[in-house]
C-alpha cells in the first residue's frame, strides 16, 4: 500500500521563483587568439562535452562571436564562468533579464 | 596522461625567452584577460579577480619552470600530469598579453589564420610572433596529449 503523505503543493509564489533561479546562462565570447583546438579541449574537460557538441560550440562561438555553452543555477553558472576564466577564454555570465 | 619531453631548437627559442620573461613580469600584476564579472558586490568581485590572479601567477612560473638548466644543456622540456595544463593555460595568458602588447596592429583575422608576412615585421614585432607561434605550438602537444587523457577517463 502506498503511504499517504500531506504534500504542500508550490504556490504561484513559489513557481516564478524557481524559474527565475534557472536563468543563467555562461556564454564564451569569441577571441582571436585561443587555438581552436583549445577551446574544444576546454569544453570537453569542463562540461563533459563530446567531440561533436565540442566543436559546435567553438564554430558557433567563432563564426557567431559567442556560444552559451551552459544555463542553470547562479551558483554553478559562476563556477563554470570562473574555470573558463581561469584557462583565458573570455566568459561571460548573463541572466535573462527577469532576476 | 603519461609524462613526455619536447626536444626544441636552443638557438631558435633561446631568444624567445626574454620576451616570455618580460610579459610573465607583467601578468604577476594583472589578468591577460580581464574578466566582465557578474554584477556583485565589490568584495565578491576582488576575490573573484585575485583568485584568478593567483592561479594565473602559479601557472606562468610553470611555464617559466620548464626553461631551466636541462633545458639549456639539452634543449628539452619535461611535460606531464603535474604541469601540463598550468603550462597550457600560461600559453594562453601569455599569447593574450603578446596581442596586447606586440601584435595588436597586424589585425585579428592574421592573427587567427597565423599568417603574416615576417620579412615585412620590424624586429620586436617579428620576435613577439615567433613567439605567439612557439607557445602555440607547446600548447597543441599538450592538447593532443590532455585530449588522449580526456577521451581515456
Amino acid at each position: 500500500m502506498a503511504e499517504t503523505k500531506t504534500h504542500t503543493f508550490p504556490t504561484q509564489q513559489a513557481m516564478p521563483r524557481l524559474q527565475l533561479a534557472s536563468a543563467w546562462r555562461v556564454v564564451v565570447l569569441n577571441d582571436p587568439v585561443n587555438l581552436m583546438s583549445y577551446v574544444v579541449m576546454i569544453f570537453k574537460k569542463v562540461f563533459g562535452f563530446d567531440e561533436t557538441t565540442a566543436r559546435r560550440h567553438m564554430l558557433e562561438v567563432h563564426e557567431q562571436g559567442r556560444s552559451v555553452v551552459w544555463t542553470g543555477l547562479r551558483e554553478k553558472a559562476e563556477a563554470y564562468t570562473f574555470t573558463l576564466q581561469q584557462w583565458h577564454l573570455t566568459a561571460v555570465l548573463e541572466s535573462d533579464g527577469a532576476v | 596522461m603519461e609524462p613526455f619531453e619536447i626536444a626544441l631548437s636552443l638557438p631558435v627559442v633561446a631568444p624567445l625567452l626574454d620576451v616570455v620573461k618580460e610579459l610573465a613580469d607583467g601578468l604577476k600584476e594583472s589578468l591577460a584577460a580581464p574578466p566582465a564579472l557578474p554584477e556583485t558586490d565589490s568584495v565578491f568581485r576582488d576575490l573573484w579577480t585575485q583568485e584568478l590572479l593567483a592561479a594565473q601567477n602559479e601557472e606562468v612560473a610553470a611555464l617559466l619552470a620548464l626553461f631551466n638548466e636541462e633545458f639549456f644543456t639539452e634543449g628539452v622540456i619535461a611535460l606531464g600530469p603535474g604541469n601540463a595544463e598550468a603550462i597550457a593555460r600560461a600559453c594562453s595568458a601569455i599569447r593574450l598579453r603578446l596581442r596586447e602588447r606586440y601584435l595588436r596592429p597586424l589585425g585579428d583575422e592574421a592573427l587567427e589564420i597565423g599568417e603574416v608576412e615576417l620579412a615585412q615585421l620590424d624586429a620586436p614585432t617579428r620576435k613577439a610572433f615567433m613567439c605567439y607561434l612557439f607557445l602555440a605550438t607547446i600548447q597543441e602537444y599538450i592538447i593532443q596529449r590532455l585530449d588522449e587523457s580526456i577521451i581515456g577517463s
